[in-house]
């Protein structure tokens, strides 16, 4: 899969990787791919209701060893 | 003689006391002891929940991070500006905070105790606020619309004002002051801050 831009959310807490990913998604185009890579737990709740809200889609969600990495497709 | 209750319902009440008297005087002023007598139970009854005063009041952070804002709204609804969000969280959090004056008096006993895990729970709470606040203020100096702004300095004149904000309306509730609501309150002074760092809305 392509990945179109990643976005190092690392040690960050919400809503700074919301923000974050608000600001990089912005800047792609329409199918492409967003990967965020985070380490707050509460980022699996916040980026899920960020793609709700924005209409994006969240292709995969993974926690790597306390570490969520998601993929997220603009819409 | 205490009503029997169902194992989650007893761990639930025992929870909700514990963080009360542990709101009241601290880690090290409050006894398993008097926990069980608060809730008219045996000790034992209370081992068989929680085998120690420190997992119980670690139970009590878990219980409180469970129970955590989320500035999604505050993130999403809105001008996307530094000052918006800003001034949108610390609505969040005081909204929140304001209806859980115990949790604000855990935090004030924990910072005078040595309990380093308390301490670094009551820190996360308040690091949304850091890493937004350290992050924008960065940007916006390498963009030059700030100058001779120090990030950690500024982020630290915002949590100490916010928190005195808090404490001033939810555990003091001092005379001067009630004439704001909380609300008000926290509106003036992220302006001021906002004002005091020379911020200005783009």
């Amino acid at each position: 899969m392509n990945i179109d831009m990643e976005l190092d959310a690392r040690g960050l807490n919400c809503p700074l990787p919301i923000l974050r990913a608000k600001k990089s998604i912005a800047q792609l185009a329409t199918g492409q791919v967003l990967k965020v890579t985070a380490t707050d737990p509460g980022s699996v709740k916040d980026i899920e209701a960020f793609c709700k809200q924005t209409g994006n889609e969240l292709m995969q969600t993974n926690d790597e060893n306390g570490e969520f990495v998601f993929l997220l497709k603009k819409q | 003689m205490a009503k029997r209750l169902k194992a989650n319902e007893r761990r639930a009440s025992i929870l909700a006391v514990a963080k009360v008297l542990f709101a009241d005087k601290g880690y090290n002023g409050v006894a398993v002891d008097e926990i069980a007598r608060r809730l008219g139970v045996s000790p034992a009854v209370l081992y068989q929940h929680f085998p120690s005063k420190e997992v119980l009041y670690e139970e009590v952070l878990n219980h409180i991070s469970t129970q955590r804002e989320s500035y999604i709204e505050a993130a999403l609804n809105g001008p996307d500006d530094f000052g918006s969000v800003l001034e949108r969280m610390a609505l969040v959090f005081a909204g929140k905070l304001s209806s859980d004056s115990d949790y604000l008096r855990m935090e004030m006993r924990a910072a005078l105790e040595d309990a380093p895990m308390a301490q670094h729970f009551f820190e996360n709470r308040w690091k949304s606020f850091s890493d937004f606040i350290e992050f924008y203020i960065n940007e916006l100096c390498q963009s030059g619309q700030l100058s001779h702004i120090n990030p950690q300095i500024a982020s630290l004149m915002f949590q100490g004002a916010l928190r005195e904000v808090l404490y001033t309306k939810v555990i003091l509730k001092t005379e001067r002051y009630t004439h704001f609501t909380l609300s008000d309150l926290i509106k003036f002074m992220t302006q001021q801050f906002l004002k005091s760092i020379d911020y200005q809305k783009t």
